[in-house]
């Protein structure tokens, strides 16, 4: 998927989930789409927080799969 | 408390306001903001944000209440030498400021605390670094919920910075028109294709735009919405925040990094360090409590007075010259020097609710020296402002001047004329002094070496200082 097309299909995610959660009421309140994209981003944010915060582990962890450990101080005596 | 005055910037928040009286700035908190207030003091957040000094440090002091029936308790915050506006600050001021505002927003969370506010003018400039001046942004955070000020975020600081950066730096003055920040709709059409690119910026501004747009008009039933914003969510919605605000960056271009006051300049190394020194002079004449150097470039001559410690406040109207001057106070850590961006012909105005929300240039301070340093025949000639109406500006200003001179036959102006008809016949020497005597005392008048400017000291008239020797 072309990502500058990511507005087009959010447009059509937003109207599908929206019927669970909006009703017909003319009530106008300007927070609901900031209020509303931070629940629907939240799964995503979270996911790229902790693989960034564990992004370390995951490059030894792949290292040491490929055999290419850091290189290991000499010891000291 | 007699005489004591609310401020007008602060009345929004039900959880307390701004008032005067002695000659002192308080905050009055409401009983409404009972809960907070106590969760901020004794959760050890307040005391963690003021050693970082990233939240203005206070008393609670036991003076009365402006408004008795609504309060809780008033507190002192330590004062702010002078209160700056998003649109008067360079890029990389409002990106410290937004970087203070997430680092807060950090610690608060690790308190059980989030910040309810994220307006850009909760961060004033204290000693030249960014600081959080309301007391009152906290509030208890439970779990699960959304970032309530998450919206103002984005229009207060990552919109604008987002625009300066990749469309051009001018739009920050957008933070002019917009007083509750750059609107994400407008925000998103005005930014470049490539920016959908940055995970950051297509989700805090181009779906949020979209989201804002598509939920305006639509009632959201919060009861229904069982969705929750996990720990690791909320803290991963403030490091995106933080990723995308680091990302940008602006550089000013056109001229050499350090090299900018001589690369504009046809000043000989002579008379450069000729009019450092009488500057340097008349700053120990007067001897000021404050100043503000009006066209000041990147700070060459402001910074003769904030090396001594005087507070003096550097405006230019080049966001380039701002931006290197505001980098050199950070890198050399000059805590009394405060470069901001003013266009003098059109200074910053009253703006909000009644005009009283946030305070023209000339209400908000008034400082006890100025200086007019190679500025006049940019007013005179460029802006057409006749010489009789520059002395009245200045003296409106305050009672010392520091003022140069220079005339048609200087290069400067003559490039200025030079695709002009000459309608100023007045603008000599004689015509200056002449405009200028009517409103203040001509103390010294010095000839720079090497050029055929002048250099004036001059004091307003109802200020004649008795010890002063203009020997």
């Amino acid at each position: 998927m072309n990502i500058l097309h990511l507005p087009v299909s959010f447009a059509a995610i937003l109207s599908s989930i929206s019927t669970l959660l909006l009703t017909n009421e003319a009530y106008l309140d300007p927070g609901s789409g900031s209020y509303l994209l931070q629940l629907l981003l939240a799964g995503l944010l979270g996911s790229l927080f902790v693989v960034k915060a564990s992004w370390g582990k995951i490059k030894g962890f792949f290292r040491h799969l490929f055999g290419r450990g850091e290189e290991t101080p000499p010891d000291e005596e | 408390m007699k005489n004591s005055q609310r401020l007008t910037a602060s009345f929004r928040d039900p959880s307390g306001f701004l008032f005067s009286g002695n000659g002192s700035i308080y905050r009055q908190i409401n009983q409404a903001y009972h809960e907070n207030y106590q969760a901020l003091m004794e959760s050890g957040l307040y005391e963690k944000l003021v050693s970082e000094n990233l939240l203005i440090p206070h008393k609670e002091i036991s003076v009365e209440p402006a408004e008795p029936s609504l309060a809780y308790k008033v507190i002192q915050p330590e004062p702010i030498h002078f209160i700056s506006y998003p649109y008067e600050w360079c890029f990389s001021q409002l990106k410290d400021a937004a970087l203070t505002t997430l680092a807060i927003q950090k610690l608060a969370y690790q308190h059980g605390m989030s910040l309810k506010d994220c307006s850009a003018y909760n961060i004033q400039f204290h000693r030249n670094r960014p600081i959080l001046i309301d007391t009152l942004s906290f509030e208890l955070y439970h779990e699960g919920e959304p970032w309530v000020a998450y919206r103002q975020f984005c229009q207060h600081f990552l919109a604008p910075l987002a625009l300066m950066a990749h469309r051009d730096v001018r739009l920050g003055q957008l933070m002019r028109i917009y007083i509750d920040g750059i609107p994400l709709d407008l925000a998103s059409q005005l930014l470049p294709a490539r920016t959908k690119l940055d995970f950051a910026l297509v989700s805090h501004i181009h779906l949020h735009a979209i989201s804002q747009r598509y939920f305006a008009g639509k009632t959201v039933h919060k009861a229904k919405v069982t969705r929750r914003m996990s720990s690791t969510a909320f803290l991963g919605l403030v490091d995106s925040l933080e990723s995308g605000v680091r990302r940008l960056q602006w550089e000013p271009r056109g001229t050499e990094w350090g090299d900018y006051y001589q690369a504009t300049h046809n000043y000989s190394l002579e008379a450069v360090e000729h009019k450092l020194t009488l500057v340097k002079q008349f700053i120990d004449h007067i001897q000021p409590t404050s100043v503000w150097d009006l066209g000041a470039n990147t700070g060459l001559f402001s910074r003769l007075a904030s090396n001594q410690g005087i507070p003096t406040v550097a405006f230019d109207i080049d966001p380039a010259a701002v931006e290197q001057n505001y980098r050199a106070c950070v890198s050399g850590e000059s805590t009394h020097l405060l470069p901001l961006l003013l266009d003098l012909t059109n200074p910053s105005p009253s703006l909000g609710w009644q005009n009283q929300e946030r305070k023209s240039l000339l209400e908000r301070a008034s400082p006890d020296a100025v200086l007019a340093l190679a500025l006049v025949h940019h007013l005179a000639i460029s802006n057409n402002v006749p010489l009789e109406w520059l002395a009245k500006f200045f003296a409106s200003i305050g009672p010392w001047l520091v003022i140069e001179f220079i005339p048609k036959s200087d290069t400067q102006v003559g490039r200025l004329l030079a695709t002009r008809e000459d309608i100023f016949p007045d603008y000599t020497k004689q015509g200056f002094e002449q405009a200028f005597k009517s409103l203040f005392t001509i103390h010294r008048a010095i000839p720079i070496t090497d050029t055929e400017r002048v250099l004036y000291l001059m004091e307003k008239h109802k200020d004649v200082r008795e010890n002063f020797n203009p020997s």
